[in-house]
């Protein structure tokens, strides 16, 4: 368990995510307060890395739920496997009819073998899903909920009364309740607006794309050797291109896999010829690249305008292009 | 601390942010947790505990900084300023504040807890006493901005702001009278003077601040709903921008009723080949019975959006519907028209909204100030386009019908229906004008499934939500 917000920073940090006082204090009263986390925001500012890390950070292992249109209570909570139980009664036939060589009539066989019928109906014959396997859980874990905005509102429904008590009713084996609460945390992209039940029952966290500052650490610290002025310059350019109105607005992990193109090309500073050729990496429409480039044309004349008033640099990453 | 987040959370649903008691409770329980110690770990936890919806975190945010710390920042800023026009440093000031309250107690003055927490800039005590005569007069109650002088005037009788003017008059005289030879009583003076001044900018930005934070957000919804209702033709600059805002949400809202929609369509044929692929598990025994549940195929629509002059405005809202709802629809193709037929089905496509409809409207793509001419528009559409409409499409035809007396070829039209699923005319003209005139509604109605007036948002709101469940 986390001893303050504090702490929630440091571990996350050594887990190699960086994460603001903002998230640090939900996570630090999720673990106090043992409330569902909804986490919701824009594709790719790491929504299910906070699950992921969460388990890393406090040493619990992950249940990793995802959602999907018709998704059911099969696939969420149990199952029973059908097939391992008929096979079961084939083979035991010899010892269902030793069971049931004394009984007279067929009240009586019935009785007998209705008095052994939780031999079928045991946990041997469950398939546990992810939710069952996190209430079953002897140590406690991180269950992540992800997309659950995908999940159809009857599986939302159902959700509820888990994450209320986190105790299941199996019919046949009677109330299952959690030996250990678990941390969980929902992942909703907003395909669809949550019901306000589940709202309610939730700690409700917003994750937008990170400012600037941020931006830098989190790319200096995943791009490992990229050079401080490359990451400053890439983290800008992507940082005024969220600015402009596009279809599909480039997210962390986008920056990173920018940075580590460049990296892999050896740039340490940025051209118009070497941003084009591989903007491709940060924007995924035409209509964006073509947007964007005009961005990029002013980006760069300011920047070389900075550049010059500046003591001069050796321009070490035109070179390459010849 | 209890009485103090209620009633922020009693402020936050005045502002239309749904708070549930039980999140009261969280809220409470999690301020417990992180303290008040650190302010922004607080705003965090009451954030995270209290607000659910995305869109009403900037609400929270303002009212948060209004509530906790509104009064606090504005008499730091006060005293900043009265720092700043008697030239002095933050330490003079200070010392200036020590020589008042020193030379108070030589001349052994007795003065109200108000003026010396005024004198002594002792902001916690100044915001209770300003506090406590707010609720006497019941300023929670505030509600329009007229109201301001009148709750102004009561809060200072309720302090007896008459009463400490007379104290500061009398203790600037005394440091008026040691100011003769003393350029720091002189000083003194000036900034007990000032003072007096500051109390009631004080007492004017509690009131404002008040009144901000409890409505906050009720002049942007009254103002939204009244829109919803008013006719197209008439909106000014700034109305027309709101209504984009608008368009943008209701199509929001039809995205998520129709993922819900489609998701309800649970019933359906048993699928025999998964009926099946199941069955062998259990030994050829048809023990899980497998349903088609595939989703309905998506409808297919084709706009024809008259632009001409007289139905400019509708159009405007009509195109960015179409370019909100293009993704919703395996297919949609968007043709404009006024006298000549252009399809701009790519340039929604490639273009950002307000450039695509600019583009569509400024004449990029046909000549958009010529006559219009339904009939030859149906003919050129007949002649290049008509392969797009199948059975699955749903036409929609927006126009005023007003055909400058020309040949209105309401054959294509028949055309149209009897290939389309359906033709759908929207007409921003009120019913009662149609078939007068040059125009030719009568003649096309008969070939239209839905006919309906259509101008203002909520008509336009009705149309689509039909469509959809067609």
């Amino acid at each position: 368990m986390f001893s303050s917000i504090e702490d929630v920073i440091d571990r996350f940090a050594k887990q190699k995510y960086i994460c603001s006082r903002t998230i640090a204090t939900v996570i630090y009263l999720a673990s106090h307060l043992r409330k569902p986390v909804l986490v919701e925001g824009p594709a790719g500012v790491g929504k299910t890395d906070l699950g992921k890390v969460l388990a890393e950070a406090l040493g619990r292992s992950l249940i990793r739920l995802q959602c999907y249109e018709g998704l059911d209570e099969t696939k969420a909570l149990y199952e029973w496997e059908y097939a391992k139980q008929l096979l079961y009664t084939q083979i035991l036939k010899d010892k269902i009819g030793e069971v049931l060589a004394g009984a007279a009539t067929l009240r009586q066989a019935v009785e007998r073998i209705a008095s052994e019928d939780n031999v079928f109906f045991s946990e041997r014959f469950i398939v546990p899903r992810p939710l069952l396997r996190a209430i079953l859980s002897r140590d406690p874990v991180v269950l992540l909920i992800d997309e659950i905005d995908k999940a159809d509102t009857e599986f939302e429904a159902f959700l509820l009364e888990v994450l209320s008590d986190f105790q299941v009713s199996v019919p046949e084996l009677g109330t299952i309740k959690a030996n250990q609460l678990p941390l969980v945390i929902l992942t909703s992209n907003n395909a669809r607006e949550m019901s306000d039940a589940l709202k309610r029952r939730c700690l409700h966290l917003y994750l937008d794309f990170p400012e600037r500052e941020r931006e830098l650490e989190i790319v200096k610290l995943k791009v490992p050797g990229v050079s401080e002025r490359l990451a400053a310059e890439v983290v800008d350019l992507v940082q005024s291109v969220r600015k402009l109105d596009l279809k599909k607005v480039p997210s962390i992990s986008e920056t990173l896999d920018w940075a580590k193109a460049l990296m892999l090309l050896n740039i340490d500073k940025l051209d118009h010829e070497m941003v084009s050729s591989t903007l491709t990496a940060l924007l995924k429409y035409e209509g964006d690249i073509r947007k964007a480039e005009q961005e990029l044309k002013q980006y760069l004349q300011r920047a070389r305008a900075k550049v010059g008033s500046a003591p001069a640099s050796p321009p070490g990453g035109k070179d390459l292009l010849h | 601390m209890e009485a103090k987040i209620l009633e922020f959370a009693g402020i936050l649903r005045g502002n239309g942010v749904r708070v549930s008691p039980a999140e009261v409770m969280d809220g409470l329980r999690a301020a417990l947790v992180v303290g008040l110690g650190d302010r922004l770990a607080f705003k965090s936890a009451l954030r995270s505990a209290m607000v659910k919806r995305a869109i009403d975190l900037p609400i929270f945010d303002e009212v948060f900084d209004l509530f906790f710390s509104g009064l606090g920042q504005a008499m730091g800023e006060i005293a900043r300023q009265t720092q700043a026009a008697l030239q002095l440093s933050e330490r003079e000031f200070q010392e200036l504040m020590e020589f008042i309250a020193k030379t108070l107690s030589r001349h052994s003055i007795e003065v109200s807890p108000l003026a010396r927490a005024l004198l002594q800039n002792d902001t916690g005590r100044l915001a209770q006493l300003l506090r406590e005569a707010a609720s006497q007069v019941g300023l929670d109650a505030i509600s329009r901005p007229f109201q301001d002088g009148q709750y102004g005037y009561a809060i200072g009788e309720v302090l007896r702001l008459e009463g400490v003017r007379e104290e500061l008059a009398k203790i600037q005289q005394i440091l008026a009278e040691m100011g003769a030879g003393d350029p720091v009583a002189a000083q003194a003076a000036r900034l007990v003077e000032r003072r007096l001044s500051d109390l009631n900018e004080m007492i004017r930005r509690l009131v404002r601040s008040e009144r901000e934070m409890r409505h906050f957000a009720q002049r942007e919804s009254l103002h939204l709903k009244s829109l919803t209702e008013k006719s197209f033709y008439y909106l000014t600059e700034d109305e027309l921008r709101r209504m984009k805002e608008a368009v943008t949400r209701l199509a929001q809202r039809l995205k998520n009723a129709i993922s819900v929609r489609r998701k309800r369509a649970h019933r359906g044929r048993v699928d025999i080949k998964g009926t099946l692929r199941a069955s062998l598990q259990y030994g050829g025994v048809p023990f899980a019975i497998k349903i088609d549940r595939r989703k309905r195929e998506k409808p297919q629509v084709v706009i024809l959006c008259d632009v001409s002059d007289s139905v400019r405005n509708v159009s405007r809202f009509m195109l960015q519907f179409v370019y909100s709802l293009q993704d919703l629809y395996s297919r949609v193709r968007s043709f404009i028209f006024v006298a000549d037929l252009g399809e701009i089905t790519a340039l929604f496509g490639e273009n950002d909204i307000n450039q695509a409809i600019d583009l569509a409207l400024r004449g990029k793509v046909i000549n958009v100030f010529a006559h219009s001419d339904f009939g030859r528009a149906f003919q050129l559409f007949y002649r290049d386009y008509i392969a797009s409409v199948t059975r699955r499409t749903t036409v929609i035809i927006l126009g005023d019908a007003r055909n400058n007396y020309n040949v209105a070829h309401e054959w294509v039209l028949k055309e149209i229906r009897q290939r389309a699923k359906q033709v759908i005319w929207l007409n921003p003209e009120s019913r009662s004008t149609w078939g007068f005139g040059d125009s030719e509604m009568e003649r096309y109605m008969p070939y239209c499934d839905l006919v309906e007036e259509c101008h203002n948002l909520k008509q336009l709101y009705g149309v689509i939500d039909r469509l959809v469940s067609a």
